[in-house]
């Protein structure tokens, strides 16, 4: 990387997150000794900052377009300060909450090289939180907020799964196939975050984006890539992983994914203020898009796969067929093959929360009736979990009239674990924190 | 995404969702359809440095790729110098000078990343067109040589 600065925190917080690595990514010695076998050539991971230099001065976007960029926290207003430590927090609770995601199904890798492009990606996803930690810790933000930036890191580091910011970070794994979906559609809602931010009108904020959007692209193609090769041995049915199962986990994220981008009807206060360029409806309609290629492009992998004698033109002839007719030809038809779910799906933020739809979009009349497609739709280990549960739950009081969908969106997740901070623990019970608003995020 | 009107070239950083792309642009050039070999070469150079290569669009649509990197200290050579591993362009948009931009593009990435020169191997018998459009580039042939041996 050229042009980048790099730095540490003090030593009290960088030995913090050493120790929170030990805890929660005890294979990173594992990745460092095994570096050059997987990654020849490639500079070593480390933990430090980076920051882009030589980037822009001027706020891009909003009202204040044109202006010099706050360098800042004390030159900012309140109001804008309050916006950006909550996109701050949120940012780094997802970089770490990922980790102890994937650490659960990490050792289920079929693959050893897919083992290590996710341990790869875990490493640097601890960097990403060190990151924001020194966005929060190198600035002195007591003009314009009550919160300490050494209090945001001292909570950030106590969070586990089920007491993050965001839905998608407090959904346990199942199984490989979680790690790798996750990246591929989880990760490309963080790539949509980090480029938004890169426009940020506080100039620490956004030098800190381009660094780990290039460590971000390598995430995705760590999601996408071993999907392509799982689809190609199902449709020559071999491998590990079938269609059926793949659909089921992409049911599964892909409305996390869309609630990451918060309420289709927000998002306007940040290109306002400057912080991102895109309001949250238009970032989630270009995610959309870029996953439902993905999802076609996996389908005429399949194809492909399957038909080894049709030609490229010939194939896409007749996934356009399959899927725009209905069409089985020669024994593959549109549920042999992968779709997106609607955009109004399973929600749990937005216009569409708990709102019971079904994959198709259609309303479903009755609360059992929802219970049984979620549960025919998703996968099964997912389906029993406690998270799924308290949905039911949460759903059956929205339903009832007990709470109103706006209120229910604040509402989940606050789960929290009990029986210490042992991530590898599969058998820790789960306690109900009491409610709290959600930032919005 | 960066897109650009029909009939426009635009340049944009490959990302993992090329990879289709680039396979059927190869499959149009070679006669083969390697899914593998365009993944692993792809996620190579993502984890490298994704901001350097480069596909060509028209719209939506990838008419051109072209993958590289800034070495330093290969070959005894000391110096960072760029160097262009693969390109391709879609036979249908050939002749519109995609190539000529996704060079520039990449002297461009390359000059910025603190290469002195950029290389790249071309067979000159067996490739002329594109020996000639590397030449046509301001490639020239240099003293370094390319030694082989059957194994």
């Amino acid at each position: 990387m050229e042009n980048v600065r790099s730095s540490t925190l003090p030593k009290k917080y960088h030995d913090a997150v050493v120790r929170w690595g030990q805890t929660f990514l005890p294979d990173y010695p594992l990745l460092l000794d095994n570096w050059e076998k997987f990654f020849p050539h490639d500079k070593r991971h480390e933990l430090c900052a980076y920051r882009q230099m030589g980037m822009c001065d001027e706020i891009e976007c909003g009202t204040m377009k044109g202006k010099p960029k706050f360098h800042k926290a004390n030159e900012m207003t309140p109001e804008l300060a309050d916006h950006l430590l909550k996109a701050v927090k949120a940012q780094a609770s997802t970089e770490l909450g990922s980790i102890q995601q994937h650490q659960l199904t990490l050792a289920r890798a079929p693959e050893e090289v897919d083992q290590f492009w996710v341990l790869r990606m875990m490493a640097e996803e601890l960097r990403h939180g060190y990151q924001m930690f020194h966005v929060l810790l190198e600035d002195d933000w007591a003009a314009v907020s009550d919160t300490k930036g050494e209090d945001m890191v001292e909570e950030i580091l106590q969070m586990r799964t089920g007491s993050h910011v965001l839905g998608a970070f407090n959904v346990d794994f199942d199984s490989f196939v979680d790690n790798i979906v996750f990246c591929a559609l989880i990760d490309r809602v963080g790539k949509y975050q980090l480029a938004m931010q890169k426009v940020s009108a506080y100039k620490p904020m956004a030098e800190s984006m381009p660094p780990m959007l290039q460590e971000e692209a390598f995430h995705l193609a760590t999601g996408v890539v071993p999907i392509r090769r799982w689809v190609q041995s199902a449709a020559k049915e071999e491998g590990y992983v079938g269609m059926d199962h793949l659909q089921k986990v992409i049911n599964k994220w892909f409305p996390r994914g869309l609630d990451m981008f918060g309420d289709e009807r927000g998002g306007g206060s940040n290109v306002k203020m400057g912080l991102k360029p895109m309001n949250n409806a238009e970032a989630a309609k270009q995610y959309t898009e870029e996953v439902q290629q993905l999802v076609s492009d996996l389908n005429l992998r399949y194809l492909r796969a399957r038909f080894p004698k049709l030609s490229r033109d010939e194939a896409q002839e007749r996934l356009k067929r399959i899927v725009e007719k209905g069409d089985a030809v020669e024994g593959v038809g549109p549920d042999n093959l992968l779709r997106l779910p609607h955009h109004s799906f399973f929600r749990r933020r937005g216009i569409h929360a708990y709102q019971m739809i079904d994959i198709d979009g259609k309303k479903v009349e009755t609360l059992d009736g929802f219970k049984s497609h979620l549960k025919s739709v998703l996968p099964e280990a997912y389906a029993t979990a406690r998270d799924m549960t308290k949905f039911f739950e949460l759903m059956g009081k929205v339903v009832h009239g007990e709470v109103k969908a706006d209120d229910a969106v604040h509402i989940l997740p606050n789960l929290s674990r009990v029986g210490g901070v042992c991530p590898c623990s599969r058998a820790v019970r789960w306690v109900v924190d009491e409610p709290q608003k959600s930032n919005g995020h | 995404m960066a897109t650009a009107k029909t009939g426009e070239i635009a340049l944009r950083p490959v990302n993992e969702l090329d990879i289709e792309a680039v396979c059927a642009i190869d499959e149009k050039l070679s006669g083969q359809d390697r899914p593998g070999e365009w993944e692993r070469r792809i996620s190579y150079y993502l984890r490298r440095d994704p901001e350097l290569s480069l596909v060509a669009v028209e719209g939506k649509k990838v008419v051109g790729f072209m993958l590289g990197e800034v070495k330093a200290g290969e070959f005894g050579l000391e110096e960072p110098a760029g160097w262009i591993e693969v390109l391709g362009v879609d036979p249908q948009c050939q002749g519109r000078s995609v190539g000529k931009k996704l060079l520039e593009g990449m002297l461009a990435g390359f000059k910025a990343r603190g290469a002195k020169a950029v290389r790249t191997l071309v067979n000159e018998t067996g490739q002329k067109e594109l020996f000639g459009f590397f030449e046509a580039g301001g490639f020239k042939s240099t003293p370094i040589r390319t030694l082989e041996r059957k194994v």
